[in-house]
């Protein structure tokens, strides 16, 4: 039996690929309606494949909200998404809480495993902490590194590139059940210090915000230099140093929360033992900067020429096939347009309250209608293939604002568009 | 960045403008008295800033329902040396003094870009402060000291930092549109050091007139930056200069004695501040005032 404590996005994803595997798992969540919720098949995230996964999977899961319920579990996955502050700090006092719940539950002979997103020196604290009871128990303590995507994270989660796994005891043969739910995925297992694992986890996402903050930057030299961002990627992909998977999509900063958690924690590491931050410093800045690449183009194309001018925003998600707008760009830009009228349409993420001038509608025709300018901040599917012809008629004004790049390959200037994006310059095919 | 305190607007009962003759505070003036405002223009004339009685004479005239725009500053002609440098000092002493003691209802203080690390070439608020002149550091001190006072005495206060400012009547002749208007008037030449190479930004001083104004009736606090987010070469100002001189006008490169330094700036929190405001772009600006060679 398979426990998982913490059913959030990573709770919630993790615990049912390990369930789609064959494993009975026990999960549990103390916070009210939670269990009850997905006992029932509803799911309060957005992830493509996982209401087929779950469905497939629920006769070997069990939702509790009774910590003591886990005490039949023979692994136990403590995975909550540790939630970050507005200063993309991170707050462990909800996972805290959740590991004093359901650690003294455990059973003899257990395994934890720390799946939460979690600062390096956590897992050989908490092993400090619960020492007493891990040693009268014989229970053995891991840190596991979460790999997870927001819109791909049932593809992660069942299909793995690899498990990296923390140990008190890299050299010894991981507890036979831990290694029986890694073995089922069939990946590469690499085990080593608790320290290396979770700053493996902080490595991955600084040289994803490398590879993203240099995009975004050199898209950002292309719109002033006369280039095109889309002609140069190609050059990088072939190169095998760089590689066809690398992050070369320019956005608009860094978004989502992970990578930034992720870059904060560097910054704060690096204060802490002296170490130069103006890496993860840089990084930050920039994503700061290239965040309000939208307004500025707004302002310059429209605003600044009509102060009342009415805007269609297409997408809310912070990414697409995701309803989180945590660290959207979208809100980022609604923040910049105060008075301003905007009609907003997203396909899965609501508006929240605090923009008394924006109105969600149900379409994205319904959105530029009457609009002196359309923006497309988040690049969902549907968006691409909206005919020009019924957004020129809809909008008041040619002009479209695009940092999604969602029409990035259409032949955008067929349509007598004012057409922007990211990487090259403004008005540029 | 900047945040408004008033909602709906509002204009004040009466802004005292400090500085009130200068190239600024004249504008300032001119543009709240056509719309209405009750000003009051003080200058160095009326009131020695610098000097210890200005605190009991502002107590004088400024009542504490007044907002107080501070634009009295010795700027780098008038001397960079450690006088004018403790002058420009002094001054700020004395109106936090005043504001610390007597109250008013709103204080914008006018600071400049000078301020900022000379190797910064994309300007934030929170870009380094590590100015190379006295000027700059004069403007370092006296947000910190104008800031403390306002703090102590519960003052709302709004920082405005703008860049190279340049309009009709500009005595200040520095390099760029001005001195650039004034020497192509007298003898029909614009002299560049090197090729103009180097970018700047260049605000119309009515446009950073709207912006002190919509900061007054938003009883505006923090601080801003206030530039127009397009720099340009230096060669290219020159061009626009000639373009609206509308005679021949010689543009003279010279040899090179200091590197190519450009700045920038990040204008998302003007936009955010204020996004109905339109700057000028420079040839629209020298095109409203620049007719034919004085």
């Amino acid at each position: 039996m398979i426990g998982f404590a913490g059913l959030s996005h990573l709770g919630i994803v993790t615990s049912t690929a390990i369930a789609s595997k064959g494993f009975d798992v026990i999960a549990y969540d103390g916070r009210p309606g939670v269990a009850e919720a997905l006992a029932s098949g509803q799911l309060p995230i957005l992830e493509p494949g996982l209401p087929e996964l779950l469905s497939s999977s629920q006769s070997r899961m069990t939702f509790t909200s009774d910590p003591a319920a886990l005490a039949q579990a023979d692994l136990i996955y403590l995975s909550l998404d540790v939630a970050t502050d507005a200063d993309n700090g991170s707050d462990l006092s909800a996972l805290q809480q959740v590991i004093d719940d359901v650690v003294p539950h455990a059973k003899r002979g257990a395994v934890l495993v720390v799946l939460s997103q979690v600062p390096p020196g956590f897992t050989r604290r908490l092993a400090t902490k619960f020492v007493a009871l891990l040693d009268e128990k014989g229970i053995v303590l891991y840190g596991q590194v979460e790999t997870l995507i927001f819109g791909a994270a049932v593809e992660r989660a069942t299909k793995p590139e690899r498990y990296i796994v923390g140990s008190s005891q890299p050299a010894a043969e991981l507890a036979p059940v831990f290694a029986k739910v890694l073995g089922a995925f069939g990946c590469p297992v690499l085990v080593m210090r608790y320290e290396s694992a979770e700053l493996a986890k902080i490595s991955i996402n600084v040289f994803l915000a490398a590879s993203l903050s240099a995009t975004n930057t050199m898209a950002e030299l292309c719109e002033g230099v006369g280039a095109d961002w889309s002609e140069i990627a190609p050059t990088l992909r072939l190169d095998r140093r760089i590689g066809p998977h690398a992050y070369l999509v320019p956005g608009l900063g860094i978004a989502g929360g992970n990578i930034e958690r992720d870059l904060v924690t560097m910054k704060s590491l690096a204060a802490e033992f002296g170490a130069e931050d103006c890496v993860p410093r840089a990084f930050i800045d920039h994503s700061r900067s290239r965040r309000d690449w939208a307004l500025r183009q707004l302002h310059r194309q429209v605003l600044s020429r009509h102060p009342g001018a009415l805007i269609a925003v297409w997408g809310l998600a912070y990414k697409v096939n995701t309803k989180s707008v945590k660290n959207s760009p979208t809100l980022a830009l609604l923040d910049g347009l105060p008075g301003v009228a905007v009609q907003l349409y997203d396909p899965s993420a609501t508006l929240g309250p605090g923009y008394p001038t924006a109105t969600q509608v149900a379409s994205p025709l319904a959105a530029c209608q009457g609009a002196h300018a359309l923006v497309i901040m988040t690049a969902w599917d549907e968006f691409a293939n909206i005919p020009l012809a019924s957004v020129t008629a809809a909008l008041a004004a040619p002009v479209v604002i695009d940092p999604a790049g969602s029409w990035r390959a259409r032949a955008v200037t067929a349509a007598s568009l004012q057409y922007s994006t990211l990487g090259r310059p403004p008005g540029a095919i | 960045m900047l945040n408004h305190t008033l909602n709906p607007p509002t204009a004040p009962r009466r802004v005292v403008v400090l500085g009130g003759s200068g190239f600024v505070g004249s504008r300032l003036v001119a543009r709240l008295q056509a719309v209405g405002v009750d000003t009051l223009a003080l200058s160095s004339k009326d009131i020695d800033l610098a000097a210890p009685e200005a605190v009991s004479a502002l107590a004088r005239v400024v009542r504490n329902d007044d907002a107080l725009v501070f634009a009295s500053c010795l700027t780098p002609e008038k001397g960079g040396d450690p006088r004018t440098f403790m002058r420009n000092l002094s001054m700020a002493e004395h109106v936090g003094l005043f504001v610390e003691s007597h109250g008013c209802a709103h204080v914008v203080y006018i600071g400049s870009d000078a301020i900022f690390k000379d190797d910064v070439t994309l300007v934030t608020e929170d870009s380094e402060q590590q100015p190379s002149a006295l000027y700059g550091l004069a403007h370092v001190a006296r947000e910190k000291m104008i800031t403390y006072a306002c703090g102590k005495a519960g003052t709302p206060l709004a920082i405005l930092r703008p860049c190279a400012i340049y309009g009709d009547g500009d005595t200040h002749n520095s390099y760029g549109p001005n001195r650039f208007l004034t020497s192509a008037r007298a003898d029909g030449k614009i002299t560049l050091f090197g090729g103009g190479e180097e970018t700047r930004d260049h605000i119309f001083v009515n446009d950073l007139c709207a912006v002190i104004e919509a900061s007054l009736s938003s009883r505006s606090i923090g601080t801003l930056n206030v530039a127009t987010g397009r720099a340009l070469s230096f060669a290219q100002v020159a061009d626009s200069v000639a373009a609206a001189m509308g005679t021949p006008v010689q543009i003279v490169p010279t040899a090179r004695k200091n590197p190519v330094t450009h700045r920038h700036f990040d204008t998302a929190a003007v936009i955010k501040a204020f996004p109905s405001l339109a700057f000028r772009s420079l040839d629209e600006g020298l095109r409203s005032y620049v007719t034919q060679p004085a």
